[in-house]
């Protein structure tokens, strides 16, 4: 008894000297993240604004137009359209660079391969390509093969990844050799192996690599930019730089440039707040 | 795992399972990186109708050329202030979350959100917020400093404006990656720290960032390579390169070169530069990750 009394005390006067410590960490998280996320907090206000209240400077109320400007963006302004563009091209790669480096992580892992270091090597070193060291034949091409304008030209160059063979490979490794001896002795396909082994045990990887992916396609500008000219193929976020043209003659609905930013951002944002964990555990295997 | 104990043993069925990969990567990254090279040692004539051999010709002019020059210049004083920005506000926010005992994973999610953020909303949202005339930001900097913010018209202001914006994206990235390396400092050495009373900064300074050096070698590189390549959005839609090439960038000039003034050849060699630098950095990040893989710190 004595003892549980000693402890709570010395507890208490712990957390007492601790406090301010502690105290100044929160006010610091809370000041800072606060002022990471002012201007979406200012984007999601102004965008229920009229140009008139936008131009009132200092009016941080929320405004008259409700989500109007979000109803104009998407009818008017064809941001109903981009995000659709956006949504299929962002799931097709995903789709396509999971499967495909599923499957090429398969062979490197669970196939005696003449040559496998090489071949691994002949992956990763694609690593020093990022689009700008070739979007000049890159375009070339996509016009060349008729591609300029379409979904094939957004979503062809980037449904093969140096990064997630690494990241499949590197798991594939690290699952116990038992379990691929007793699929081994059972005379298990590799399609079987793939499915009912080699995913069932990788989820939490494979929706990492789908999250970071999604994230990164969804955030595209340049090649889009690039590789498409026709307003009806193109993605949101070179709509949003449309709409920032066309919003300015006049006064700058800045309003509706909000709701276009605000609508821009948030399929990327909620996979992210919804799937952090697979996120920060893929990443954590990604740095080794 | 050893051959030994591979269960499958095709060659044609392992080929079969690369080859998908193999023709992604061949067709739209070797074949164009390749032809960059190749294009590199072109000139474009007729805005891109025609083509004449001119050697190394390209590359003489990009080094001869007082625009480009000031480009390269412009971009290595933008990546430098990008790196050490970002990995300041980052460690900071990180040594925070680590020590934080309340609520730790809702800070963390809360901090990392700018992962998520496309360059092209950041710019877009302080375009509005940082606006000259009508930023609500500016207003009140204005009211309460005798500042005047006109990126519109200020070079300097006009690249400190892309810098910050730049930072504020990748900070998310960043507290991802040194949340990560913090926790794996074992707790025996902070307690140590702590007992003979050392201050946090010298905390930071003097045992953690020494511990978890290896992930700011990997950040320092990544963010390098994110200030040269993805900062294209944050340019075109802040400055457009200006006022007065300020903000004119490598990738934003490449871009130029080849889609405005169909310089193909011109902007190839640009892209070899760029190349060039891609390759030195990784090079950089594979040795320095092996020795500390080898000696163990």
């Amino acid at each position: 008894m004595a003892t549980t009394i000693e402890s709570t005390t010395s507890r208490v006067e712990q957390f007492g000297r601790r406090l301010p410590g502690k105290l100044w960490i929160h006010l610091g998280l809370v000041g800072s993240i606060g002022l990471m996320s002012t201007p979406l907090v200012l984007a999601l206000v102004m965008s229920t604004q009229t140009t008139s209240e936008v131009y009132q400077v200092t009016n941080v109320g929320l405004g008259s137009q409700g989500l109007d400007n979000y109803w104009t963006a998407l009818t008017e302004y064809g941001f109903g359209r981009y995000m659709l563009n956006s949504l299929v091209m962002s799931v097709v790669i995903v789709v396509g660079k999971v499967s495909l480096s599923l499957l090429a992580a398969l062979a490197l892992v669970y196939y005696e391969l003449p040559y496998e270091r090489a071949v691994f090597m002949f992956i990763l070193l694609t690593l020093l390509l990022p689009v700008p060291v070739r979007i000049v034949p890159l375009f070339q091409l996509m016009a060349d093969l008729g591609w300029t304008n379409t979904l094939l030209a957004l979503t062809g160059p980037y449904v093969a990844s140096a990064t997630a063979v690494f990241l499949f490979r590197q798991h594939f490794m690290s699952i116990p050799a038992s379990l691929v001896e007793t699929a081994r002795l059972d005379g298990v396909g590799p399609v079987r192996f793939l499915f009912s082994v080699l995913v069932p045990m990788s989820r939490g990887m494979i929706a990492g690599v789908c999250v970071i992916t999604f994230i990164y396609s969804w955030n595209q500008f340049l090649w889009p930019l690039v590789a498409v000219t026709d307003k009806s193929s193109q993605v949101v976020q070179v709509g949003i730089r449309y709409i920032q043209g066309s919003a300015q003659s006049g006064l700058t609905q800045w309003g509706l440039i909000m709701a276009g930013a605000v609508l821009a951002l948030l399929p990327p944002l909620v996979v992210l707040l919804a799937m952090h964990r697979p996120l920060l555990e893929t990443f954590a295997i990604q740095q080794k | 795992m050893t051959a030994q104990s591979k269960p499958y043993s095709s060659t044609r069925q392992a080929a079969l399972l690369l080859l998908p990969t193999f023709v992604v990567l061949v067709a739209f990254l070797y074949y164009p990186g390749i032809e960059t090279f190749r294009l590199s040692l072109y000139e474009t004539l007729f805005l891109g109708q025609q083509t004449a051999w001119v050697g190394a010709g390209n590359f003489v002019e990009l080094a001869g050329s007082a625009t480009y020059r000031h480009s390269f210049l412009i971009t290595v004083l933008f990546a430098a202030i990008v790196v050490v920005g970002t990995l300041s506000v980052s460690l900071a926010i990180s040594y925070m979350l680590f020590h934080v005992d309340v609520g730790s994973s809702t800070y963390l999610v809360a901090a990392i959100w700018p992962y998520a953020l496309p360059p092209a909303v950041a710019a877009i949202l302080l375009n509005f917020i940082l606006h000259p005339n009508l930023g609500i930001f500016t207003h009140y900097l204005e009211l309460l400093t005798p500042f005047t913010l006109d990126w519109f018209n200020s070079g300097p202001q006009a690249f400190a404006l892309v810098a910050v914006v730049a930072i504020w994206k990748q900070l998310g990235y960043n507290v991802i990656f040194l949340v990560a390396a913090l926790n794996n400092v074992p707790d025996t050495l902070s307690e140590t720290a702590r007992i003979d009373g050392v201050g946090h900064v010298r905390l930071l300074r003097k045992v953690y960032v020494p511990l978890i050096s290896p992930t700011i070698v990997f950040l320092v590189v990544m963010n390098t390579i994110y200030a040269f390549f993805s900062t294209f959005p944050l340019v075109d839609l802040l400055t457009s390169g200006g006022p007065s090439n300020a903000t004119n960038f490598l990738i934003f000039k490449l871009y130029r070169d080849a889609f405005e003034f169909s310089s193909l050849g011109l902007a190839s060699a640009e892209s070899v530069v760029l190349f060039v630098l891609v390759a030195v950095l990784m090079y950089v990040q594979i040795r320095i990750s092996d020795e500390y893989a080898q000696y163990g710190a």
